[in-house]
Parts: structure tokens; sequence; C-alpha cells
């Protein structure tokens, strides 16, 4: 195991520091919104390491698309797909889910 | 931002005029800004920058005329000042520059009233540019272009193709084409309390079936987290439409626009594939162009969502 801090801590350190100094100190416009956005990609990369969620498997994923890409659908395959996507927004933008409620 | 570039003596000697103030501003991906202050007037240059330009997009000289047509065409639109060849090696062109706000978070907060029949009021205007004054625009087959765009992203997205599938299952009769914009909506609009001033960004304007421009302001990505307000944020689609039949005589029911509502969502999830490629390859290292591949997964939701109501 590396020491401490651990990637967690370490993507929780520097989330702090763009939120408490390089935000507040933002004036320009573009530099606010670039500094949120960095904010939110830090956020993506820690509920990802936090994240226990099992997903299909990079081959799984390559041989649904290329069946898809075929026309070979069948059913279940939406069922499947939705909650594949749900799993990847659980981690990249769990407030968007929310909107489908 | 204070930097006068080496091509600013080019750029004096093909305006004719002493260029008093020139600033860039942010956020160009395949073309630059700037802000110049030049005899008394206020124009913005636009140039292009080095890279690979996107395949859809037009050579800055192929956008200056198509801006001529939309002023011909009466389409409010920041007036074309000239075609400036190239500058330090890229073209470029002058144009007005323009006031306002263009932030779609910000317009969806408070939007102008009529903002929706005005839409269809420039929409109506640019569908009716003769396409044999702008003989360089091209049509393509749309469903065939992201399945090829997606085949190039080297990342298996199921879901997209899903997408893709049920639109190459469910195409509807195609309309007459007409010259489209190509990338219509909130964020490419100048807007003030007047309501629409300006429309913007016609680097992806085309030749389409009319529906892909009129439909495009619906994605749900564009309504800036309004949802409800299914024309952009700003209103219902009801007006939009009926502005539009009586404009061009065009009938569109609100459910024809199905097929083109999951089609939009799978152009902007297969495009923030192709963004977020920009920053992997190397092209353009940028955080704003790496979050991008993961807000895929958005668009990859509303079309299935789209198409289970469908």
């Amino acid at each position: 195991m590396p020491d401490r801090p651990s990637a967690l801590e370490l993507i929780e350190a520097v989330t702090e520091f763009l939120s408490t100094e390089v935000l507040p100190a933002a004036t320009d416009h573009r530099q606010r919104f670039r500094t949120l956005v960095a904010l939110n990609a830090l956020g993506i990369a820690y509920r990802e390491l936090m994240s226990n969620e099992t997903s299909l498997s990079d081959e799984q994923l390559a041989e649904l698309a290329r069946r898809i890409r075929a026309g070979d659908v069948r059913d279940g395959d939406h069922t499947l797909l939705k909650d594949h996507v749900a799993a990847k927004l659980r981690i990249s933008n769990p407030g968007y889910l929310e909107r489908y409620e | 931002m204070v930097e006068t570039p080496g091509w600013a003596g080019e750029l004096e000697a093909r305006l004719g005029r002493r260029v008093e103030s020139m600033h860039l501003v942010p956020g160009g991906a395949s073309k630059e800004a700037w802000a110049v202050e030049a005899g008394g007037d206020r124009l913005m240059v636009r140039r292009a920058l080095g890279g690979v330009i996107h395949e859809a997009t037009l050579p800055l000289e192929d956008e200056f005329r198509v801006l001529e047509a939309a002023v011909e065409a009466g389409v409010k639109v920041p007036r074309p000042i000239a075609y400036l060849g190239e500058l330090g090696g890229r073209e470029a062109f002058a144009m007005e520059l323009v006031d306002g706000e263009t932030i779609g978070r910000r317009i969806v907060r408070d939007p102008p009233p009529g903002l929706e029949t005005q839409l269809a009021d420039e929409l109506a205007k640019i569908h009716a540019i003769p396409p044999q004054r702008l003989p360089f625009l091209r049509s393509a087959d749309v469903v065939e272009r992201f399945e090829r765009e997606l085949g190039s992203v080297g990342e298996p997205h199921p879901a997209l193709e899903y997408g893709l599938w049920w639109l190459r299952e469910h195409r509807p009769a195609p309309l007459p084409e007409v010259v489209s914009h190509g990338d219509f909506r909130l964020g490419n609009i100048v807007v003030s309390d007047r309501g629409l001033e300006y429309v913007l960004d016609w680097e992806f304007a085309h030749l389409s079936d009319p529906r892909e421009d009129v439909a495009w302001p619906i994605v749900r990505a564009w309504r800036f987290g309004v949802d409800d307000r299914r024309l952009g944020g700003v209103g219902e689609v009801a007006p939009y439409l009926e502005r539009y039949e009586e404009l061009t005589g065009r009938s569109i029911a609100e459910a024809d626009l199905d097929w083109w509502e999951v089609l939009g969502n799978v152009k902007w999830g297969v495009g923030c594939l192709t963004q977020c490629r920009r920053h992997l390859t190397g092209q353009d290292r940028s955080v704003e162009y790496a979050v991008l591949g993961r807000m895929a997964a958005e668009m990859e939701y509303e079309l299935l969502d789209l198409i289970e109501r469908a």
C-alpha cells in the first residue's frame, strides 16, 4: 500500500484547494467556469474510486455494441442498456438521474 | 489579456484602417475570435487555428458567404464586414462585434417574452435562403455520419449504437432539403431584454431536412436545466411550430420531432466523445474537453428514455 494520503484523500485535498482558494479568487468568468469544470472532474474521479458498481466488462460492451451495430437487437437490450447507463451516471452525474423521477 | 499578434499589420492593411486595440476572446476550439477596435468600429475577427478541423465545419471563406446570404435573407446576424484572406498564414474574416447574452444557463433563468416565436422567425428565414445561392453547402446522410463518427471514437458505446439502430428502423419520409444553420440552439443566439438579437456560429451550415434544425433546440441538453420548457428551456414547442408553419407553409407536428430529437441526442452524445478525443489525443489539452467524455452518458440516458416513450 502506498503511504497516506490515499488517492481519495489526495482528490479531497485538491478539491478543497480549488474550492477555497482558486474559485474565490477567480475574477474572470472563463477562469471561474474552468475551475468549476475541474472540480466536477475531481468529483467524478472521487465517486468512481468510492463506487462498488458492478458494470459490464469492456469485452461485453464491445460485443453488445458490435451486435447492435449489426442490427441484432434482442428483448432485454433496452433494459440492460438503461441500467448500464444509469450506473455510469451515478458516477459521472448522480443529480442527472433525479431529473427523470 | 492584451497581446498583439504578428499579423496585426496585415489586418490593418486588409481592413484599410488603423487598429486601435485587439484582444483574444477565449473559448474557440477550431477558430479563434479577436475583439478589435479599428477606425472607431468594434469588430470581431474570426481566424482559423491549426489542427484537424471537424469534418462538418465550413472553411471561413464559406462561413463568411453564408453570413452574407443570411443578411440578404433578413436573418438577424452580426454584419459581415470583409473576408480577409490569410492573416499570418491562416484565413480570417471580420464581422460586427455585438453585445448581449449568449450563455444558455442565464437566458433560461429569465427568458424575454416571445422568444419561442422569434426562434421560429429566424429559422423560417434561414430555411428560405435559396440553396443555389450557396452552392458549396453539402448534404449528408446523418445516420451514416454519426455511425462513422462513433466508429472512429475507439470505445464501445452500445447505448448510442442502440439509438442509431432505432433511427435506422424508424426513418421518417424525408422533406425536401433546405439551407440549414446546423447548430441552431441556445448558446448560439444573442438575446437581450428585447428578445432574440442575433444568430451566431454558422460554421456547421449545410443542406438538410428542415426538421433537423427545428428539433435541435428541443434536445434536453440545450434546455440548460429547465427540462419542463421543452423548447430550449425557454418555452413551449407548439407556438414555435405554429409560427414556423405560418411562415414556411411546412406543417410539423410535435410528434414528428421525436425521431429528430433522438437523432439530436445521438449527435451531441457522439459530439461529446469526439471532442473528448481532442484532449485525449493531445490535439487540444483541456479539462473542459476531458469531462465531455463522461457527459455523453446523459445523452445516452435521454435517448433511451425517449425511445421508451416513443
